[in-house]
């Protein structure tokens, strides 16, 4: 069997009153890698979804190689030979990738005799143009080993139309090639047609031959790669013509005063080895640092560290005072901080918004008196912010989990950055949001920097970085490794640093 | 009892025939509670599925006079309350330590109310193996007279570990339980899996509460689980969620149970509460050890929330 | 709410709101553990109409019987207390049982060096002790948590059964009173230290204590920095560090106020009812506080309500013996029923919380 074509045609799909996909049509060329595009929330998921079997779409057909099929569940994609790679892996991580790869097959096996299993897995896997250590355990395998590892799982269980969501979010931009790559070759020698999930145009430009894209559910954009150029891209996307990139406000120099000083930070991960060696930076007043690098090499551990939520020993010492993030030392230092997944990570879900706008001063007057609670400010302090960020909520009483993303992150904001803020540490601020809340959080990061607040600013998307900050530093196995200049960096460099590499 | 020709070795080997017996349920429970929480769930409610299974065992044992009879019926009452502990456990948001906790309650609750009739009568014990007929020194062979379930119960372990690592259930069991997001892509029916570890995990338990009844201390009543259900839970964490370790772990804290009443048979009997407080008091340390190194629950199942 | 720019208003008027549906959900929780245990005492040929009407009157049914309702309730808010708070933290602690014994021993003994002296200040030191060492034992499980990562559950019923082997060792070791022959006990209190009975309810002080603190409690945790911060805690460790609360020292503190909760119920039942510590003290109140905190959803003025609800179930259980021959597993039995169905209910009320999004 040669590379399917598929064809999707007026896909609906409906989640109580939300129209997840609204009259999709789409088609997958045989032998050819076919790009979906699109912001959180556009559909995307949803409808690749329906594609193995998980969803049953209200409404639509689905034809492999001119023929209609009903897909149940995902065994019936899985005899189609329809398979997908997550954006967060799918392997077992306490098992070996033979055991991955065996588990996984269509049927599994009563006994299982490893020795004989070992060396059938051996020979079947040598013929397949990527090769992943088979006795290792999943767990111990680096990220882009494991979609390395993901891959070969799809191959062995004979796909023939590859699902790839996000694949390259977790890679460095040399792994990220070569996996595309060898996705690309794949499909040119017709062994497999390919659909891959990104939001990034210079992917979907070098190793897409057509691209659909979604807004809101439908699909707005369909065609070869080749005819359309980023600005329509992009306008599709988002719905209304880019007004080139958003001109951030005009940067001033930063100043000379030092807000910020690590040295010799160690911090240990939750296995308790090092994720943090020797680390040492500082970040002047009105000047943003960022830090690139792919996630794992220790950015999550530092970020905790800086919040006092992890020990660590070295130094940190904000506007010269020692820093342990105690609750007197952020409010006196003025140390905030915007984590990714606000929701999770800055937020308690269960509290309402009001009650979460006052999390910093929720001890101190005017919302308390003595050991008195005065909830009447923390509304009348809840109802201010609401109106100057536009939060977006059923209610100042609603329970946090009930605001979409972009609002929570609003909220967040709001909270934060009208604190007298002297050091503000970012950490993938704008992950998971719409476009408008990414800007909004540009916006805000970029006034506060030109107040004079000192930004630290981790990110694992480079591009957003680079528009960003004034320095770079690369981060990669717990250790700064690189710094350079925003202006004139070159993303090459940069990357080739991300990946380890000692020399550029 | 005469104790003077053998002197000293009468409480070691008090200890080990203890340490046999008490270890008989632990043995049973522990690797049930090991099946569950390798599909991902965590079983507070063992407690009460002992007691049903004590009771269940002994009722049957007495009614039919099998006292095995007894032990597949109290396997049985322990695979039905698992069936209860996994179905409340799958309605979304619901907090499963405190299911559990609400399961001990009424298992003991039923357990003590179906049991009342059954307190004065006397149930057909389960048979023990004399492995120490080879000897004439009494103590040796009260040590070495092994109840048939112990045997049982070894079996089960190395069985438990062939079923883990050399079947194809075995691998699905373990995928669920240790990454859903690759069972669900796998199209392996999680839910049921957990309900079935579950049950599996109640036979068990229900299992090793029969040997408390129809064996020993050998007569049903109120008092005859106490604590071993969460002793249990402790216990796979400190074998490190391995079959074969648990049967080691089992006879550990075996002994720490058979030292107060060895203590008494060579006639110490002060600190009488503070011994048989052993068992405890070694889970507790256990507990403190095994979270205490720096990479503690590496063999855990991934999706078994025990971390905070 | 005004109108505030931002603020979509809500289109459609949702059926019930939260605060409804907040009471609602238990009460159709108990309902239906009710018709469960109604089904359960008619297998055994029972008319359930029966059983219910002597618990109705065996805990409520005349002016004794709320006499013995309120003196069972009395500790039973205190280790609903002892659940109820650390679970406002985001733990959850079951060990009621062993601070609760050890409390009593502490009140026990604390007075016996002092002769003839002022009752309230004995009082007051009986439930000081009570708390402390009460607090001591909880405070234990708390530190095993956060140092070294040990289940506050699984540690605090092992605490619990070892506090109870540390109380048989001392009540019939060396604190025993030797003129106590077929029941080791220690030496009697003073008869002049026990607490008095309150006028015109016929139970002794110790009722008076427990809704004070219950009172205390619910202050606390509403309308103080306090409480919202412990609030933070039990949403989010994570959370709360970031926002440079010392969430060791939050969390350790609840349980330790929990474990005082606990040891002062064991003080007063030394205090008020028995006079001395000895096995009589060991009743199951373990269980029955977790129970009485997830029935009341950890709020200290609805446990006082629950505890009043299980005391009288509690109260019934004799008259159900003696004019039905039920034993005293019967309640047991029942408030099982009402526990798990409390928890599915629980969790529905999220649920249904969670899926207004947007």
């Amino acid at each position: 069997m040669t590379a399917p074509q598929v064809e999707l045609r007026n896909m609906t799909k409906r989640f109580g009153a939300n129209l997840a996909l609204n009259n999709v049509s789409l088609l997958i060329r045989s032998g050819t890698v076919h790009a979906l595009l699109g912001e959180n929330g556009a559909g995307k998921s949803t409808l690749v979804k329906c594609l193995v079997g998980f969803y049953h779409p209200d409404e639509g057909h689905i034809q492999v190689d001119a023929r209609e099929h009903r897909l149940n569940s995902p065994k019936d994609a899985d005899a189609l030979g329809i398979g997908m790679v997550y954006q967060h892996f799918t392997l077992v991580p306490s098992m070996t990738v033979a055991q991955n790869l065996v588990v996984s097959g269509a049927r599994l096996p009563a006994y299982i005799n490893w020795q004989s299993e070992l060396r059938r897995l051996a020979e079947v896997t040598k013929k397949l143009p990527f090769h992943v250590p088979l006795d290792v355990r999943v767990s111990q395998l680096s990220a882009g080993e494991k979609q390395k590892a993901e891959i070969v799982k799809q191959l062995y269980l004979g796909r023939k139309l590859l699902i790839l969501d996000e694949p390259t979010s977790v890679l460095t931009p040399a792994e990220a090639d070569e996996v595309l790559g060898h996705v690309r070759s794949l499909t040119r020698t017709g062994v497999l047609s390919a659909i891959l999930i990104s939001h990034k145009f210079h992917e979907v430009r070098r190793f897409a031959d057509d691209v659909t894209v979604l807004r809101r559910g439908a699909s707005v954009r369909t065609g070869a790669v080749a005819d359309l150029t980023d600005d329509a891209l992009a306008e599709a996307m988002i719905g209304e013509p880019v007004s080139k990139i958003v001109q951030h406000a005009p940067k001033s120099p930063p100043r000379s005063d030092i807000i910020l000083s690590i040295s010799d930070l160690r911090v240990n991960g939750d296995n308790g080895l090092p994720a943090v060696k020797d680390l040492s930076l500082e970040v002047r007043a009105g000047e943003i640092v960022g830090i690139a690098g792919v996630s794992g090499n220790g950015q999550l551990e530092l970020v905790e560290a800086l919040m006092g939520q992890r020990d660590r020993s070295g130094t940190m010492t904000v506007s010269g005072s020692p820093f342990n993030g105690t609750r007197r030392e952020i409010a006196r230092l003025g140390v905030y901080g915007l984590p990714q997944e606000p929701l999770k990570n800055a937020c308690i879900d269960r509290m309402s918004l009001a009650e979460n706008l006052a999390l910093r001063n929720f001890d101190r007057v005017p919302l308390c008196r003595g050991i008195a609670m005065n909830y009447g400010a923390l509304a009348q302090q809840a109802e201010r912010l609401v109106a100057q960020f536009r939060v977006k909520a059923p209610s100042l009483t609603a329970s946090m989990s009930t605001l979409s993303g972009g609002n929570v992150q609003r909220a967040v904001l709001a909270r934060e950055l009208t604190q007298d803020v002297r050091l503000l540490v970012a950490s993938n601020p704008t992950f998971g949001l719409d476009f408008v809340a990414c800007e909004e959080t540009y916006r805000r990061i970029l006034e506060a920097r030109n107040r004079g607040t000192a930004v630290l600013l981790i990110s694992e998307d480079l591009d957003e970085l680079l528009g960003l900050v004034d320095r770079v530093l690369v981060m990669s196995a717990g250790r700064i490794v690189h710094e350079v200049s925003a202006e004139g960096a070159d993303k090459r460099v940069i990357g080739k640093y991300m990946a380890g590499m000692k020399a550029a | 009892m005469d104790g003077t020709s053998i002197g000293w070795l009468a409480l070691p080997l008090a200890i080990l025939g203890g340490a046999i017996r008490v270890s008989t349920p632990f043995i049973f429970v522990s690797i049930g509670e090991l099946i569950t929480e390798k599909s991902g769930r965590i079983n507070l409610g063992l407690e009460g599925t002992l007691m049903l299974g004590a009771m269940a065992g002994y009722a049957i044992s007495y009614l039919s006079g099998s006292p095995w009879l007894g032990v597949l019926s109290a396997g049985l009452a322990g695979m039905a309350f698992g069936l209860l502990h996994g179905l409340l456990c799958s309605v979304k948001r619901v907090n499963d330590t405190a299911i559990g906790i609400s399961l001990i309650v009424l298992g003991t609750g039923l357990a003590f109310f179906l049991g009342k009739p059954l307190i004065e009568p006397k149930a057909p014990p389960l048979p023990s193996i004399g492995l120490g007929f080879w000897s004439t020194v009494p103590q040796v062979r009260a040590a070495l007279d092994v109840n048939a379930l112990f045997f049982v119960g070894i079996a089960l372990a190395f069985a438990v570990y062939l079923f883990l690592n050399r079947t194809g259930w075995g691998l699905m069991l373990r995928t669920v339980g240790d990454s859903e997001d690759a069972a669900r892509a796998l199209g392996f029916p999680v839910l049921r899996v957990r309900i079935i570890a579950t049950m599996a995990g109640g036979f068990l338990a229900g299992i090793g509460g029969s040997f408390l009844s129809l064996s020993y201390p050998g007569s049903w009543s109120e008092g005859l689980s106490s604590g071993q259900g969460i002793m249990a839970v402790a216990l796979v964490i400190f074998a490190r969620w391995r079959s074969v370790n648990a049967l080691s772990a089992s006879l550990l804290f075996g002994g720490a149970g058979a030292l107060g009443p060895a203590l008494q048979g060579i006639g110490v009997t002060g600190y009488y509460y503070l011994f048989n407080a052993a068992p405890y008091i070694l889970t507790l340390a256990i507990m403190v050890a095994s979270t205490s190194r720096a990479a503690p629950f590496a063999d855990a199942p991934g999706e078994l929330k025990l971390h905070r | 709410m005004s109108s505030i720019s931002g603020i979509e208003p809500v289109p459609s008027k949702p059926l019930v709101t939260a605060a409804q549906l907040s009471v609602a959900l238990p009460v159709l929780a108990v309902l239906l553990a009710s018709a469960i245990f109604a089904a359960f005492v008619a297998l055994y040929g029972q008319n359930p109409a029966t059983v219910f009407g002597l618990i109705v009157q065996g805990g409520f049914g005349s002016s004794f019987a709320w006499q013995d309702t309120l003196s069972r309730a009395a500790p039973l808010v205190l280790v609903g207390l002892a659940a109820a708070i650390p679970a406002q933290a985001g733990l959850v602690i079951i060990g009621g049982e062993g601070a609760l014994v050890l409390g009593g021993l502490a009140g026990a003994v604390v007075t016996l060096p002092f002769a003839g002296a002022h009752a309230l200040p004995m009082q007051l030191l009986m439930l000081l002790a009570g708390a402390l060492i009460g607090g001591l034992w909880f405070g234990l499980a708390g530190v095993l948590r956060q140092y070294r990562g040990v289940n506050e559950t699984i540690s605090s019923l092992l605490l619990s059964y070892i506090g109870i082997a540390v109380f048989h060792h001392l009540t019939e070791g060396m604190l025993r009173d030797p003129a106590s022959l077929d029941k080791p006990s220690t030496h009697p209190i003073d008869p002049s230290y026990m607490l008095p009975t309150l006028p015109g309810v016929g139970v002794h002080a110790g009722l008076a204590v427990s809704l004070l603190l219950a009172i205390a409690a619910h202050v606390v945790l509403r309308y103080t920095r306090w409480g919202f911060a412990l609030r933070v805690v039990g949403g989010s460790a994570r959370v709360a560090r970031m926002m440079g609360l010392a969430v060791n020292r939050w969390i350790i503190g609840a349980s330790v106020v929990a474990g005082g909760m606990a040891g002062i119920a064991g003080a007063i039942e030394v205090a008020a009812v028995q006079g001395t510590a000895n096995s009589s003290l060991i009743v199951g109140y373990g269980y029955s506080g977790i129970l009485v905190a997830f029935l009341a959803r950890h709020q200290p003025l609805a446990i006082v309500a629950v505890a009043l609800l299980i005391g009288g179930m509690q109260a019934s259980a004799s008259l159900l013996q003696r004019r039905l021959g039920l034993p005293d597993a019967t309640m047991l039995v029942f408030q099982g029923l009402i526990f798990v169905c409390v928890l599915v209910a629980d969790a529905i009320a999220q649920q249904l919380r969670e899926t207004t999004r947007r």
